[in-house]
């Protein structure tokens, strides 16, 4: 067993209104800030587990919050604090409560990247001072995250015979859920044909391959198991992590275009189902970390849930929709509910586990398995009941 | 498709990366660091060695054929310098490393993967020399 499994279990989910601001935004107005949206995404958060806010004493904040200013903000003073993605600060706040530093954390991200303009492209470009690739290429106009996962895309339907048309069933089939998902921003179902007559970015990904942009926030509260519980009816548990990360030649693009990150989600795998005695079979719904549709078809094969160059065919035929073998990204995803860089996720994990998904909800859902590959870091979580 | 020539979009210029593009406007050839101890080529430029972590290297010409790994069109514009379509291709060099760059003509019909390439460089608006490629067979 992993030493980290089943130590802590969600408690609380909240986030703000993405479908009105996304409304207000485009109106031209400036709802919040990214401590407000974050502030919003906390009270929601607090009121869904139920506890006082003076209960927590473990706080990680997004990447594009300062901690401190969030947590005055949040007036909260607490005995262990840091600044994480979303998928890392799960299972940081895992490894404090288990090492004992915390036993109530909460999780709090919050941004304004729609209403200010944050720019994912060009020699500007956001997390281009973390990842050298977004920016080193620029002065051969190779920008904008989506063409590297355009590149690797290319390269992936040559040699395993995939195509376009067969990457249209991420597109398709997160729609779907997201039509039925209240909170979602993109409500109108597509088909194959309208993914294929939508337009080229970056050729060979179409419009409904790109993630969305928009203002919000997200907030999460864990607590160490016992206590969770104690303090609600309806703990979704961490069953286990896994992390590994493919650095050389990240700047050339080496691990995408060789490797399609694959060596890494393989690891991952090994950790994630080997240490918890859970094996993909158990999977009821995997969410995936979709800043372009791309990144599904290869975390379906780098996880093993369908063999290598059979993701299409697995799209095809098994299906990821709603009904489908692998429900996936049943929220709507970055796609189309909203793009919070992975803490949306977390919440139709947790939601997904608890029952609570009406329409959209995957019967007898007792483990999600999240997993984000950006820029050839993988990393893991298997929530369940 | 072809590629318009304008001004260099901002390069990143760190420590090591001048030379690359000095001796590429001086020379017109193509050179990259080569480790002193175990002759690893290096690109982007760094401060040591990836396979052996030595510091010592000179900057050595690379014979500037390679092969293209994948490409893409850009049908939007997301630079002024560039406007759109326009193509970009990942070329392994045949010393082994891979860099992102353009072809100077229009890709043909079909695919491009794994066609041999060889470098072109290209006299930009603001004088800057830019390693592009060409097809070679």
């Amino acid at each position: 067993m992993n030493r980290l499994s089943r130590v802590a279990a969600v408690i609380g989910v909240g986030h703000s209104d993405w479908v009105g601001d996304w409304a207000r935004v485009r109106a031209g107005e400036r709802p919040d800030d990214n401590y407000g949206y974050g502030a919003s995404a906390f009270r929601n958060a607090l009121a869904d587990a139920g506890i006082d806010r003076s209960r927590i004493n473990g706080l990680i904040v997004g990447p594009t919050t300062a901690y401190e200013r969030m947590a005055e903000v949040l007036n909260l003073n607490v005995r262990w604090g840091d600044q994480a993605d979303a998928v890392l600060s799960v299972i940081q706040a895992v490894t404090a409560i288990e090492s004992g530093l915390a036993d109530v954390v909460a999780l709090v991200y919050g941004n304004d990247q729609r209403s200010v303009g944050t720019q994912y492209g060009g020699p500007q470009a956001m997390g281009g001072d973390m990842f050298l690739s977004y920016v080193y290429h620029a002065p051969w106009g190779m920008t904008s995250q989506g063409a590297l996962y355009a590149l690797m895309f290319r390269r992936f339907c040559e040699l395993y015979g995939v195509t376009e048309r067969d990457l249209g069933h991420v597109a398709v089939a997160q729609r779907e859920g997201s039509s039925r998902n209240p909170n979602a921003i993109m409500r109108k179902t597509i088909s194959i044909e309208d993914y294929m007559a939508a337009p080229y970015i970056v050729e060979p990904l179409r419009l409904f391959d790109y993630c969305l942009i928009n203002d919000g926030g997200v907030a999460l509260i864990l607590a160490e198991a016992n206590l969770a519980r104690r303090l609600s009816g309806r703990p979704v548990f961490v069953e286990a992590v896994g992390r590994y990360d493919l650095n050389q030649g990240a700047t050339s693009l080496e691990p995408r275009l060789t490797e399609f990150y694959r060596p890494a989600q393989q690891a991952v795998a090994e950790q994630i189902f080997g240490a918890s005695g859970l094996d993909r079979k158990d999977i009821d719904v995997l969410q995936v970390y979709d800043s372009f549709s791309v990144h599904v078809p290869l975390a379906l094969e780098g996880y093993g849930y369908c063999g290598i160059g059979e993701s299409g065919k697995f799209m095809r035929e098994s299906g990821i929709g709603l009904a489908g073998a692998l429900p996936t990204n049943t929220g709507g995803g970055h796609l189309s509910e909203s793009y919070m860089q992975g803490w949306n996720h977390q919440i139709e994990c947790v939601r997904q586990v608890r029952g609570e998904c009406g329409d959209r909800q995957v019967p007898d859902c007792r483990r999600v398995h999240y997993c984000s590959d950006v820029a050839g870091k993988a990393v893991s979580i298997i929530y369940g009941a | 498709m072809m590629l318009q020539n304008s001004a260099t979009p901002a390069r990143v210029l760190g420590l090591y990366d001048e030379p690359f593009w000095k001796r590429l406007k001086q020379d017109g050839r193509l050179s990259l660091q080569c480790c002193r101890h175990c002759s690893t080529w290096r690109y982007p430029p760094g401060p040591v060695c990836q396979s052996c972590l030595s510091p010592d290297y000179d900057w050595k010409p690379v014979s500037g054929h390679g092969e293209i790994l994948s490409w893409i069109v850009f049908h939007r514009s997301y630079l002024p310098e560039y406007s759109s379509p326009y193509n970009v291709v990942a070329v392994r060099l045949d010393e082994g490393p891979t860099m992102i760059s353009n072809l100077v003509e229009e890709p043909p019909p079909g695919s491009v993967i794994g066609r041999r390439v060889a470098l072109q460089p290209v006299e930009m608006d603001d004088g800057v020399t830019l390693p592009r490629f060409r097809l070679l067979d």
